[in-house]
């Protein structure tokens, strides 16, 4: 047996004004569940204490919680001593119970009929893997979008496309999945990370709605417009500016000897609108020992059309960019772009490795850079954070150069297609964006994604900074210094 | 530490609600009855739980049987479940299991279901214990998970108005005939519902053990409802206990490890490294019936041969890992939470109980013994006599759900009037649960230990004379409710005490070794088919075991 205490946030709507938390000291075996924690604080201390559970065995999803801000089903997540334990963001009943049933209900149904022939194989292995969801409602009580839209939410997405996928079904699931807001999901992944059955919803589920609903012509105006730039420029936004490719050369030499050679896929924010951040990045780079190969052919990734659904041009782009490094024989691909480097890493298959610039330099580690007197947040990208798992890196980075204040993260509202197609959604994640920044009191916001700081660029009053070109002022700050020194 | 709420004692005038068929249960056997029923009239479903989350249907992985051969027939499905269930199980049901098994199916994939297929689109089979032809079908090994989803969306469509988190506490009575329930709503408070045809299918009551499968709604409340009602219940000592449950962690002891591991080809092995079925049935070995898998691998611990953690191995690392992933996904997900690749190493499996056989005596529409009460799923006995085969419960749901609804729906409307004299005992009842002094969970706990030490897999009088009498002195003890929230808790920790009574009680009727029920201190010299006894049979009224004249 082992001791714990834990905190657990109790709330009886009909008593209490607000919910407030309690601390309890409870004796569990080893290997305990959350679950068995909350079983013994019920059997031994407070039987007030109200949850859900069922099944035991995460199979009927009755009983997900927050453990220490992360949405997990209590029956299956390890206990540890000194943990938070919170109701799902959802509307509270009593303590850790929530309303599941509006979510649930609003879930469509199959509608048969009496001659349809049953699925194939192939059709069920393509069901299968959305049909495991379990209703625990983990992935709706993170949904960004649900949060400022109408948005019906991931799982009902995730059964929409389940029925479209189905030939028994006879209902056309498709346009009611855009009318119930297909088009407003970010792309953020928040649902498919905190999935216990670990559905991939935004790539499996609302990409290939998406995809079907670019076959019956719903595909948004503006992301038509965007693809039709891709076809027409290669690239997926217009330049304002001279681009980043053309003020560098092919080869960038850094300033000391070389710790490593990497082939740089620029993307097409960073090349055609925010090339000065690329070029603030080179430097950081060349101050590193980091030798650089830009390919000029190379082309937009993909992504904004992959996340909308519009897959028919995605092989000569993938084909394009695979063949500009590999005819170089360059093993190793940087990206700087956190959209980018995600579809790099998970929509292409690449016969070289593909690494994010925050993962670059802390694993060959930097040229300590000079404190500067700010104090800062970070922005998680999500298609960096939840993309490529990357969180520890660039606060490694940041946290040279300033103090860190750190917000939650939650998606800024550029992502999927979202900025241009739904904007007053993007903008409304943005405010929200603001606020946080607000409350955490920073000088200044740190990002590691073009499209991130771009947006919140216009929705906060603070500087929005890429993480290289805050890196880049604590070199120029301790050239100063060295300057000042000198003389 | 608690805050006392004072005693509750206004007294409430409970809501009333009006329908034609009341189902109480939502597991796939309520979820069918009700779908069933609202063809015929105003449904209402109750649910304890959320629908399509509580009961063990929703739990149940390996599979559900149905003859769709032609190399299959039903005369043997018939055979292998009466051989199967120690040929306790009443013929008359059987018959209708093995041959509406496959329709009922067929209505799942109409509805949506998604099951396994073959290259043929046919739905796929896999072998299971006890039967002679791979007729398990399945979803993975989230068969019932599967069943419940699509069960959910069909009645989403349907005309059923469903309430959930609902307990009921006891069926309304107009003279001999059962005329609704009352129960607890959401927020406790006291309701009723008048119905003209009421349907338990509260589903099963294992959670009476102190290691047990089932879901937390597994706490007997049918039968216990059922028989406060006046109807007959039988066999109820027949508690299966399944061969594979899981040791570790210890506070998560007793889930379950599906058969379709062994299905697969999943093998048994003691700490000796011996495949230890070979001496206990060297035919049929690791595929054998439950109930003399859980007792081969009950004796190989009880005689030291178990795992660190008091179990056995089952193995399946030979097993190609692509059918591993492929075909027992939730297993190896499960196991890999717990720190377990079962890809690269044994699972460790004790037995653990699992489905009571027993249960409300039913006819083949499903109509007890008390007037307008209709039972169907694992609260209904009969079925599955002294051992069900894996895969018959799923199957069961279905066929026996289905026509509960039917018969229910297509009772006569009636004028039943609510007593309100049966509604005031209800607050009396639990108004008494403020001034009570025991917490109900610290009964339960006493009561799952005495059950497992005292009437497990193996049985003696004296065993059992000996729970019978901690089963009487809990009953005895004042449960009390800290808060309007424990209502509920209350009476169903009542409801456990009362299946226990009953599953103990039949247990010394039945003075035999059949199935799963094992007497070690009885020598007998029949086998099942030539045994003196027909179903162990207990009411309000009645007590006592049929005995079979043979010519």
């Amino acid at each position: 047996m082992k001791k714990m205490n834990v905190r657990v946030q109790r709330f009886d709507p009909g008593q209490d004004e607000k919910p407030h938390f309690q601390t309890y000291l409870v004796e569990v075996n080893e290997g305990a569940r959350v679950l068995h924690v909350l079983h013994a604080i019920h059997d031994e201390v407070d039987p007030t204490l109200s949850y859900r559970w069922c099944c035991g065995s995460g199979q009927c999803g009755s009983c997900a919680v927050r453990v220490n801000g992360e949405p997990v089903l209590a029956c299956m997540e390890e206990a540890r001593d000194a943990m938070t334990i919170e109701p799902l963001k959802l509307p509270v009943k009593k303590d850790l119970v929530v309303d599941l049933e509006p979510a649930l209900d609003a879930l469509s149904h199959l509608e048969p009929t009496d001659s349809a022939a049953m699925p194939t194989r192939d059709e069920v292995e393509l069901i299968k893997p959305l049909r495991s969801c379990i209703g625990c409602l983990a992935c709706v009580s993170v949904c960004p979008a649900m949060d400022v839209t109408s948005f019906a939410g991931p799982t009902a997405m995730r059964q929409d496309l389940r029925l479209a996928l189905d030939p028994r079904d006879t209902k056309d699931r498709v346009s009611d999945a855009v009318s119930k807001g297909l088009f407003t999901c970010t792309s953020c992944q928040a649902c498919w990370k905190v999935c216990p059955k670990d559905i991939q919803i935004p790539g499996k589920a609302i990409e290939k709605l998406r995809s079907l609903a670019h076959k019956k012509g719903l595909t948004l105006p503006r992301h038509q417009e965007v693809a039709k730039l891709v076809r027409e420029t290669g690239r997926s936004v217009s330049r304002t500016e001279p681009t980043f490719m053309e003020q560098v050369g092919e080869v960038i030499e850094p300033y000391g000897p070389v710790k490593a050679t990497v082939g740089f896929f620029v993307g097409c924010m960073y090349n055609q609108r925010l090339p000065q951040t690329a070029l603030d990045a080179i430097e950081v780079l060349r101050r590193n020992g980091i030798r650089v190969i830009i390919p000029k052919e190379q082309v937009c990734c993909g992504s904004p059309l992959i996340r909308t659904g519009q897959w028919d041009f995605i092989d000569t782009l993938k084909r394009r960019n695979i063949d500009a490094f590999a005819f170089r024989n360059i093993d190793t691909v940087l990206t700087m772009c956190a959209g980018c480097g995600s579809t790099l890493k998970h929509d292409y298959r690449t016969p070289f490795r593909v690494i994010d610039i925050n993962e670059l330099l802390t694993r060959y580690g930097i040229e300590p850079p000079a404190r500067l007197p700010l104090r800062a947040t970070y922005h998680d990208p999500c298609h960096l954070l939840r993309g490529q798992g990357i969180r520890d890196q660039p606060r490694e980075l940041i946290t040279q150069v300033v103090d860190l204040v750190e917000m939650p993260s939650v998606c800024c509202g550029s992502g999927g297609g979202v900025r241009s197609g739904v904007p007053e959604e993007a903008a409304a994640l943005a405010e929200k964006r603001r606020e946080e920044i607000e409350k955490t009191g920073a000088d200044i916001v740190i990002s590691s994604c073009p499209f991130c700081e771009f947006h919140i660029m216009e929705h906060t009053d603070r500087p929005v900074k890429n993480v290289t070109t805050l890196l880049l002022e604590g070199y120029r700050e301790k050239d100063r210094k060295k300057a000042k020194k000198a003389v | 530490m608690y805050v006392y709420d004072p005693p509750y004692n206004k007294m409430r005038s409970a809501e009333v609600l009006d329908c034609h068929v009341l189902v109480i249960g939502s597991g796939g056997a309520g979820v069918r009855a009700a779908i069933e029923a609202s063809g015929y009239g105003e449904t209402i479903l109750v649910s304890k739980t959320l629908t399509g989350k509580g009961g063990c249907t929703t739990m149940a992985e390996g599979g559900y049987n149905a003859v769709l051969r032609e190399q299959d027939s039903c005369e043997i499905h018939f055979e292998d479940t009466m051989k199967g269930g120690a040929y306790l199980n009443d013929p008359d049901l059987v018959r209708i299991l093995v041959d509406e098994a496959p329709m009922r199916i067929g209505d799942l994939l109409h509805w949506g279901a998604v099951f396994d297929v073959t290259d043929c689109c046919e739905v796929a089979q896999r072998p299971f214990g006890g039967q002679r032809f791979p007729r398990t079908c399945y979803a993975g090994d989230r068969t019932g998970h599967e069943m419940m989803a699509t069960l959910v969306e069909r009645l989403a469509g349907a005309e059923v108005k469903v309430m959930n988190e609902v307990t009921a506490l006891d069926l309304l009575k107009d003279g001999d005939r059962v005329i609704g329930a009352v129960g607890l709503d959401e927020k406790s408070e006291l309701m009723a519902i008048r119905a003209d045809s009421t349907v338990l299918a509260t589903g099963g009551g294992t959670r009476i053990y102190d290691i047990s499968t089932n879901s937390s709604s597994g706490t007997g409340d049918g039968f216990a409802i059922g028989y406060r009602a006046g109807a007959e219940l039988i066999d109820m000592e027949m508690v299966q206990f399944h061969p594979t449950g899981a040791v570790y962690p210890y506070d998560a002891r007793g889930r379950l490890i599906t058969e379709a591991v062994r299905g697969e080809g999943g093998i048994l092995r003691n700490s000796l490294g011996e495949r230890f079925m070979s001496r206990y049935d060297p035919e049929r070995m690791e595929l054998s019936t439950r109930d003399v898998v859980s007792r081969a691998i009950a004796t190989e611990i009880l005689e030291g041969r178990c795992t660190a953690h008091g179990g056995v191995f089952l193995d399946v690392t030979h097993l190609p890992r692509q059918q591993i992933e492929e075909k027992l996904p939730v297993m190896l997900e499960q196991f890999l939470k717990f720190g377990v690749d079962i890809r690269e190493e044994p699972m460790e499996v004790a037995p653990t109980a699992h489905h009571m056989m027993g249960g409300l005596r039913i006819t083949p529409n499903c109509e007890t013994t008390v007037i307008g009460l209709f039972a169907c799923g694992e609260v209904a006995g009969g079925v599955h006599g002294a051992n069900r085969l894996g895969g018959n419960a799923l199957a069961d749901t279905q066929v026996f759900g289905k026509r509960a609804g039917e018969t229910a729906g297509k009772a006569k409307k009636k004028s039943g009037r609510i007593d309100q004299k049966a509604l005031d005992a209800q607050e009396t009842r639990l108004s008494a649960f403020f001034e009570g002094e025991v917490q109900p969970s610290t009964v339960a706990r006493s009561l799952r230990t005495a059950m497992w030490e005292g009437a497990g897999i193996f049985r003696t009088a004296k065993e059992l004379e000996k729970t019978l009498g901690v089963i009487t002195h809990l009953s005895s003890l004042r449960v009390k409710a800290f808060g309007q929230s424990n209502l509920a808790e209350c009476c169903i920790l009542q409801n456990m005490l009362t299946t226990a009574s009953l599953v103990v009680k039949g247990a010394l009727i039945r003075k035999e070794s059949r199935g799963a029920h094992v007497r070690k201190d009885v020598t007998q010299t029949w086998d099942p088919q030539t045994s003196p006894y027909g179903h162990s049979y207990q009411s309000l009224t009645r007590t006592g075991i049929e005995t079979v004249v043979r010519a």
